[in-house]
């Protein structure tokens, strides 16, 4: 029997200092949320990680769901992934809009389809089949990433996926571990600022934005998507715990592989299969907490570990 | 930098290829070997030598990428494309892209000429416009047999509705995607893979082949892979991405390419089909599936084959 875990980030970047204890408040509910279902008997991997994901969609303090960055045409196109370890059954969608979840349109398409990954009006299709509701544009788009796409197209800023002053990523994630040794992953994004219509980054890519595996962890990236993509990041970190290395030795040394070969940065967490715990990131900031032994850990600089009782 | 043999790797789908195709199947392999070898020998790059392969291949109606696309379950053309570029570790994909001859052009252009790496849908087809990319009659894609496969479909479906989502990989469905893997007089290593996907998949669906990883990957100190076969079971293993990592770990290519495949059907139960060549120019391939079709260039010797155990070789002028 393993002591259940459950970790999320709430994005990696250069995260403003007026943004810091919104995200905190954001994470920590995400994580007690995913935590509650994995500390019921009944409780399911795939139902903690999504339900930590939505906590933080429903949260516009970061970059998925409402709160989503917005295109170069001032739209919000989601991406999301969601995988489990046992079977490595997966779900992704991208382009997606008007919905509140893109990560429970991403276990829709999982559950309901032979397919993994749906893009762009066939993906919005899918979910209206489904009977998720529509949600208009002005219930999800924020005056933070309405400015940020003005500060992008008056030349401020590079296109960024964290809303602020300079270079910054974002996307939230969830990892979770449940007391069988069952693992899930979970990834969410509105993308990068000022993105071309239709450009998916790392986020729904199995492999980039996520992957899980029982035999040996799971993994959830935030960063410069491009980057994480070429790299395949969190596929690289999963291979690095296989060959025997532990979860931060693991997620430090792919994330240092990255930026080696790509000059990208970007955060990742990751399980590994006995709930070990890795925590690594190479932006200025990642938000990010965990849930075990009936305490919560958090953290947003380098180094810092906030611990607080349930 | 020293000059090294360069070496050129096709497939043109693994999946089980009917009789009638079979030979027009080995000879568009060969085409796209002798082709992009061609290339290759006079000093262009493993990039070009890729993307000419997979042109060759995608205008090739017997293929399904490009013209010879499959039909989704709306009856159109959605089509998936990567290539990548194994020493800068850029990559450019399209998914979803409409109306358009040349996908992997297009994945291209997305590498060479924006910052991103996968562009699908609608965006897709608004690059390829901003790139003055013809846009094409989608009639002109749709072969007879796309469309009597997909009528089958369409009578299947409505026979068995409630069960079909389920069942969609037990129909006699067939047709596959295309690839090629190079390496450059200058050590340097690309691949590609294009592919008009899976009959009456759903609208919007994306399988292995756009995604870095899954259906494509090419690193110059590694390797090279494409891949193809059962989209769904390769992106739940990202099977390039594994092939390179056991080369990685020191195992032959053949070997990891076999290893892998092997993996994919024990793990997920999937079939398929992969290239590849390793950082020391060594070809390789494996199928699973009933026969794949495949070519190899290298040394002036030309190589195909489609049935497991073929291997037919033909000296180039």
């Amino acid at each position: 029997m393993i002591d259940p875990v459950i970790l999320v980030h709430g994005g990696a970047g250069d995260i403003p200092e007026w943004r810091v204890p919104l995200k905190m408040h954001g994470v920590r509910k995400a994580v007690k949320t995913g935590y509650e279902i994995l500390s019921n008997s009944e409780g399911c991997v795939l139902d903690a990680v999504e339900a930590a994901i939505k906590v933080m969609e429903d949260d516009e303090a970061f970059n998925a769901g409402k709160g989503s960055v917005l295109t170069i045409k001032g739209t919000i196109e989601m991406d999301a992934i969601i995988m489990e370890g046992k079977n490595l059954k997966t779900g992704a969608v991208a382009g997606l809009s008007n919905v509140a979840h893109p990560v429970s349109i991403a276990k829709l398409v999982m559950d309901s389809t032979p397919h993994i990954f749906l893009a762009g009006p066939g993906a919005n299709t899918f979910a209206c089949e489904k009977g998720v509701p529509f949600v208009p544009d002005d219930e999800l788009i924020t005056d933070f990433a309405r400015q940020a796409l003005e500060d992008f197209l008056h030349g401020k800023g590079e296109a960024t996926s964290e809303v602020g002053k300079e270079t910054k990523y974002g996307t939230v994630g969830a990892v979770a571990i449940d007391r069988h040794g069952r693992m899930a992953c979970a990834t969410s994004t509105g993308g990068m600022t000022g993105k071309l219509p239709g450009r998916v980054g790392d986020t729904p890519l199995v492999g980039a934005g996520g992957y899980c595996d029982d035999a040996s962890g799971a993994s959830s990236a935030t960063g410069h998507g491009e980057s994480i993509a070429r790299v395949c990041l969190c596929h690289h970190i999963i291979g690095l715990m296989q060959s025997g290395l532990g979860p931060k030795q693991a997620t430090e040394l792919a994330l240092t592989n990255m930026n080696k070969r790509t000059g990208g940065t970007a955060g990742a967490i990751t399980l590994s299969n006995k709930g070990e715990v890795g925590i690594y990131f190479n932006s200025k900031r990642m938000a990010w907490a965990y849930a075990q032994n009936g305490e919560i850990h958090s953290g947003i600089n380098p180094d810092e570990d906030e611990i607080e009782s349930i | 930098m020293n000059k090294v043999e360069p070496v050129v790797v096709i497939h043109g789908g693994a999946w089980a290829i009917p009789e009638n195709i079979s030979d027009a199947s080995r000879n568009g392999v060969k085409l796209a070997a002798k082709k992009s070898y061609d290339i290759l020998k006079h000093g262009g790059s493993a990039l070009d030598a890729v993307e000419a392969a997979v042109v060759i291949l995608e205008d090739e109606p017997v293929f399904d990428a490009g013209k010879g696309s499959c039909l989704n379950a709306a009856g159109l053309i959605e089509m998936d494309a990567s290539i990548m570029d194994g020493t800068s570790l850029k990559a450019g994909a399209v998914a979803a892209v409409a109306n358009i001859s040349n996908p992997i052009c297009l994945a291209r252009m997305v590498m060479e000429q924006t910052d991103h790496c996968l562009l699908v849908g609608e965006g897709a087809n608004m690059f390829a416009n901003e790139c003055n990319v013809p846009s094409v009659d989608p009639s002109s894609l749709v072969t007879e047999a796309c469309l009597d496969e997909w009528q089958t479909f369409e009578k299947y479906k409505s026979a068995v509705d409630s069960l079909f989502n389920n069942q969609i990989n037990a129909l006699p469905l067939g047709h596959d995607t295309v690839g090629a893997v190079a390496m450059d007089a200058n050590g340097r290593i690309a691949a590609a893979t294009s592919t008009g996907g899976i009959t009456g998949k759903r609208v919007g669906r994306v399988g292995d082949s756009p995604l870095i990883g899954s259906g494509t990957y090419a690193i110059d100190e590694i390797g090279g892979v494409s891949c193809t076969g059962h989209g769904e079971s390769i992106i739940k293993i990202c099977l390039a991405k594994h092939i390179i990592c056991l080369m990685e770990s020191g195992m032959k290519a053949q070997e990891a390419v076999e290893q892998s495949l092997q993996l994919m059907n024990s793990r997920v139960k999937g079939a398929g089909g992969a290239i590849c060549i390793s950082a020391s120019g060594e070809p390789a391939f494996h199928f699973t599936t009933e026969r794949m079709a495949w070519a190899i260039a290298k040394a002036d010797v030309l190589s195909w084959g489609l049935d497991p155990n073929e291997c037919n070789i033909e000296k180039m002028a």
